[in-house]
């Protein structure tokens, strides 16, 4: 037994140390891989390849990471995978692995990696233009990014990625023009990049800060962001673009509170770094462009419209089609200003048709207006009913933008809150169940304890009643048996006291008659006085019969005992004996000792019948030494004493015996007949 | 001239009495003119004997042990009444004429009265209560078959139980518990069983139970 307990736990001590091994050698496998993987991302990231080459690298990263193990580190790797397509830009690719991250990480709960998979669907999802899409990733994202403060991670390890989400949704606001949520939003942004000191981002969190307070017409805190902008931006290699940027939209913030003079001296401050403006003529014919409606708007036409052409002119080299409608706009309202409408028209229909090839509703909306204005009063009429009808479209659209953006938000918000509300209604409906679970059982044990204890009430006052009933019995049968003696002793007393004494007397006097009458009836006569003398000495004896009864209580216990022995014998066909010690004095003895002898008889004797199989019982109550002593013997066949398990006759002998702190021997051998030997202290 | 006797029956029993005169006025009887007074309780009684102490006294009573008690509890049988008697009328016969055959009590009856004539009723014949009137009459003593008996049990028996002894032995006959004696006899309980243990002594055996006790003293003619 010992030797094989050993044997196995050396066999499981075995295994175990074989699986350690396999874990070991499997860790230094993805070790390997990963080291691979790695490689190959940065080979991608050559940008000195081509990008069918760094496409091969990437899909060759991501054949080995798939056989890598499912954990945190193998779904960042495939985020670094997905984030690397989105630089070469093969967005099929980024948008599968983002999924993929998804889902690996929802599977394993890593709510980094799932907020990171949200952002970077967001992200593909933008470059397809689906805004409602985007918002509703970037949404998702923050939410889990929220959900981690209060948890174990380090804030610090996911900062920048949340400021980045943050950042992107608020862009994504802004265009959407929810300026006051986009505020809000860049405003966490920016918490979040203070954490990690990244000025870069969070100068473009100032940057779109300054653009949502000026269409909220807080000019003021615009411009005092965008000054903020360059100052974090100060010392830095993208200081000068900063300042150029910066002092464009303070220029546009200006123009739009129709502060042409400080505007003009903004757009002239931004022009004035020509050195980087030569790398960046986009941003110059903006801002020429700007000074020249600045100029026009203040009436100040000292340089128009040379400016307009200049811009024009550096956006048509550049083929930037965005501005080249907003230039061909500019001078059609020129032209229009000063009252010639056929070039007005000219420009008009330009930007017209520039804006609706690039879907700008902005320029288009304006050029409709324009056309409308200097067109004869048929076609001006079209044009203004065009007009019109784009712009309660762009209404329309702008507001059913925000309801669906207003769905997306309180779905996301929704999808939340159901999660945890679904979680809690599990944790109810498990706790309730649990809880009925629990009540129920504990309403069936005390049911059962009820109902035993029930069983056993009612087991115990059966007992109680019988006794009961057996002492009333016990009492009728005494005061029976006084009776029965004091009759006795009335009709004893009355026979020999007045019965026996006048036969005595009429006797006597017959007597004494005969003696004198002397004649040949004389001796019949004298017989017949003898009978009389017989008869007299009769009647005494009956009545001393009568009167010299044993008293009454002493008998009736035994009379009541020996009833019980003489009937069932009776019935179950056995003779027996019984003998009971006249030294006991059953008047003294205890009714509940009385009731228990009674039943211990009655019990043994049903054993007997039952059992044994005898043909003679001997029951002896004795007294010695303080003792009672009740043996009941039988000539049955007996039983072996070790065998038979106590069975509820023996048992309640056993309790009554020990009820009366007595001793109980049951002793029996096979066909050797059973005694039963009792012995109670009085 | 006949000889003039005066005799007081007392018994409560009229037809007893009835019994009597049929047999001593009878006309086997000629010698004496005999005049009877009768009593039948023992206030009559006692009446009658101290109003002939002071008169004419009594030649002869004749005594029933089993009577009515007095009104004021003091005499309560015929034996009480004979003790009164033999003081009142000291040169008067007493006859004690009773059912009762139990040896203690005519053992009792005996020692306290001594009579002049103990008959027990049940053995009584007319001829018997005359031979013993004409005996005691003449001064002879005249005892009853049954009390003969006594008298030779007690001498065969070479030792005579006391009267308490003998109360204890017919008590225990009748089935009266030892440890109910002390309401019977007036003894404490151990000196029953002293007692006990003496008349078992006395029978020559001592280990015997109750229940051969009784058997030993009944063959002894005890009970």
């Amino acid at each position: 037994m010992q030797r094989l307990f050993i044997q196995l736990f050396f066999i499981g001590f075995l295994m175990i140390s074989c699986h350690k091994s396999t874990d070991e050698v499997k860790i230094k496998e993805d070790v390997l891989k990963s080291d691979l993987i790695e490689s190959y991302i940065e080979k991608s990231k050559d940008k000195t390849t081509s990008i069918e080459e760094r496409r091969e690298y990437l899909d060759k990263a991501y054949t080995i990471y798939s056989t890598l193990v499912n954990n945190s580190f193998k779904i960042e790797k495939l985020l670094e995978i997905s984030n690397e397509y989105l630089n070469v830009k093969d967005y099929n690719k980024y948008k599968s692995l983002s999924e993929k991250a998804l889902k690996l990480s929802n599977v394993i709960q890593d709510s980094v990696n799932i907020a990171k998979s949200y952002f970077y669907l967001g992200a593909y999802h933008r470059t397809t233009a689906e805004l409602d899409s985007t918002i509703k990733n970037f949404y998702n994202a923050d939410k889990v990014y929220l959900s981690l403060d209060n948890k174990k991670y380090e804030p610090k390890d996911y900062a920048f990625d949340h400021g980045d989400v943050l950042l992107s949704l608020a862009q994504i606001l802004r265009k959407i023009k929810d300026y006051s949520e986009s505020e809000s939003k860049t405003i966490a942004a920016i918490e979040k990049f203070e954490i990690v000191k990244n000025d870069n981002y969070l100068r473009l969190c100032y940057i779109n800060l300054g653009i949502v307070c000026k269409h909220l017409e807080r000019y003021e805190e615009a411009i005092g962001y965008y000054l903020k902008a360059i100052e974090i931006a100060k010392g830095t290699d993208i200081e000068i673009e900063q300042k150029v940027i910066s002092y464009n939209n303070i220029g546009t913030t200006y123009k739009s509170q129709k502060k042409y003079d400080k505007a003009k001296e903004y757009f002239n401050k931004a022009l004035s770094h020509n050195e980087y403006l030569k790398i960046d003529p986009r941003r110059r014919a903006l801002l020429l462009d700007n000074l020249a409606y600045v100029n026009f708007l203040s009436k100040d036409m000292t340089n128009i419209p040379n400016l307009f052409y200049k811009a024009l002119h550096i956006r048509d080299s550049i083929q930037h089609k965005y501005g080249l409608a907003t230039s061909a706009l500019h001078l059609g309202e020129y032209y229009q200003s000063i009252g010639k409408d056929s070039i007005a028209i000219g420009y008009a229909q330009q930007s017209r048709d520039l804006a609706l090839e690039i879907h700008d509703n902005e320029d288009l909306l304006q050029a409709y207006q324009l056309l409308a204005k200097v067109s004869d009063y048929k076609t001006g009429l079209g044009y203004a009913n065009k007009y019109i009808t784009l712009n309660d479209s762009l209404i329309k659209e702008e507001r059913l933008f925000r309801d669906k953006f207003a769905r997306i938000k309180y779905e996301t918000d929704e999808f939340k809150e159901q999660s945890i509300q679904v979680s809690k209604e599990n944790q109810i409906l498990i706790i309730a169940i649990l809880g009925l679970t629990a009540m129920f059982l504990l309403g069936y044990i005390i049911f059962r304890q009820q109902q035993s204890n029930k069983e056993l009430q009612f087991a115990q006052t059966q007992q109680e009643s019988n006794e009961e009933i057996y002492r009333l019995l016990l009492n009728q049968q005494i005061k029976l048996e006084e009776g029965r003696q004091l009759e006795q002793q009335r009709m004893s007393e009355e026979l020999h006291d007045g019965v026996l004494g006048r036969l005595f007397g009429v006797r006597l006097s017959l007597d004494g008659i005969n003696q004198r009458a002397n004649d040949e009836f004389t001796p019949s006569r004298n017989k017949y006085i003898e009978e009389l003398k017989a008869i007299e000495k009769e009647i005494r004896l009956i009545s001393h019969d009568l009167g010299s009864d044993t008293l009454p209580s002493d008998v009736a216990y035994m009379d009541a005992v020996e009833t019980l022995i003489k009937d069932l014998c009776g019935i179950h066909k056995l003779n027996y004996e019984f003998s009971n010690d006249e030294k006991i004095d059953w008047e003294e003895i205890p009714d509940n000792k009385k009731v228990n002898f009674f039943r211990i008889l009655q019990e043994s004797m049903q054993n007997i019948f039952k059992h044994a199989q005898a043909e003679n019982i001997k029951i002896n109550f004795d007294y010695e030494d303080s003792n009672i002593n009740l043996t009941i013997l039988d000539d049955g066949i007996g039983f072996k004493s070790t065998k038979v398990k106590k069975g509820i006759g023996l048992k309640n002998i056993t309790s009554r015996v020990s009820q009366m702190s007595g001793v109980v021997q049951f002793l029996s051998n096979q066909g050797a007949g059973t005694t039963v030997s009792v012995s109670v202290p009085v | 001239m006949k000889k003039k006797l005066k005799v007081l029956m007392i018994d409560d029993h009229p037809m007893i009495i009835e019994g009597y005169k049929n047999t001593l006025l009878g006309e086997n009887q000629k010698e004496y003119q005999i005049k009877i007074d009768i009593a039948s309780n023992c206030d009559d009684a006692y009446e009658t004997i101290v109003k002939s102490s002071e008169t004419v006294p009594y030649d002869m009573l004749f005594i029933d042990i089993k009577l009515p008690p007095s009104s004021d509890g003091t005499i309560t049988s015929g034996e009480d009444l004979a003790k009164h008697a033999k003081e009142l009328l000291p040169k008067s016969k007493i006859i004690i004429l009773t059912m009762h055959r139990e040896d203690h009590r005519i053992h009792n009856i005996l020692k306290n009265i001594n009579p002049s004539g103990f008959l027990i009723k049940s053995d009584l014949t007319s001829a018997e209560l005359l031979l013993a009137f004409n005996n005691i009459v003449k001064g002879k003593a005249y005892y009853s078959a049954t009390v003969n008996d006594h008298f030779r049990k007690m001498m065969t028996n070479k030792f005579s139980l006391d009267e308490k002894n003998l109360k204890i032995l017919y008590h225990l006959s009748r089935g009266v518990k030892t440890k109910n004696l002390p309401n019977y006899v007036s003894l404490s309980l151990s000196a029953i069983e002293k007692r006990k243990n003496q008349i078992k002594e006395m029978f020559s055996i001592a280990k015997a139970d109750d229940q051969m006790l009784l058997e030993e003293a009944r063959k002894r003619g005890f009970i």
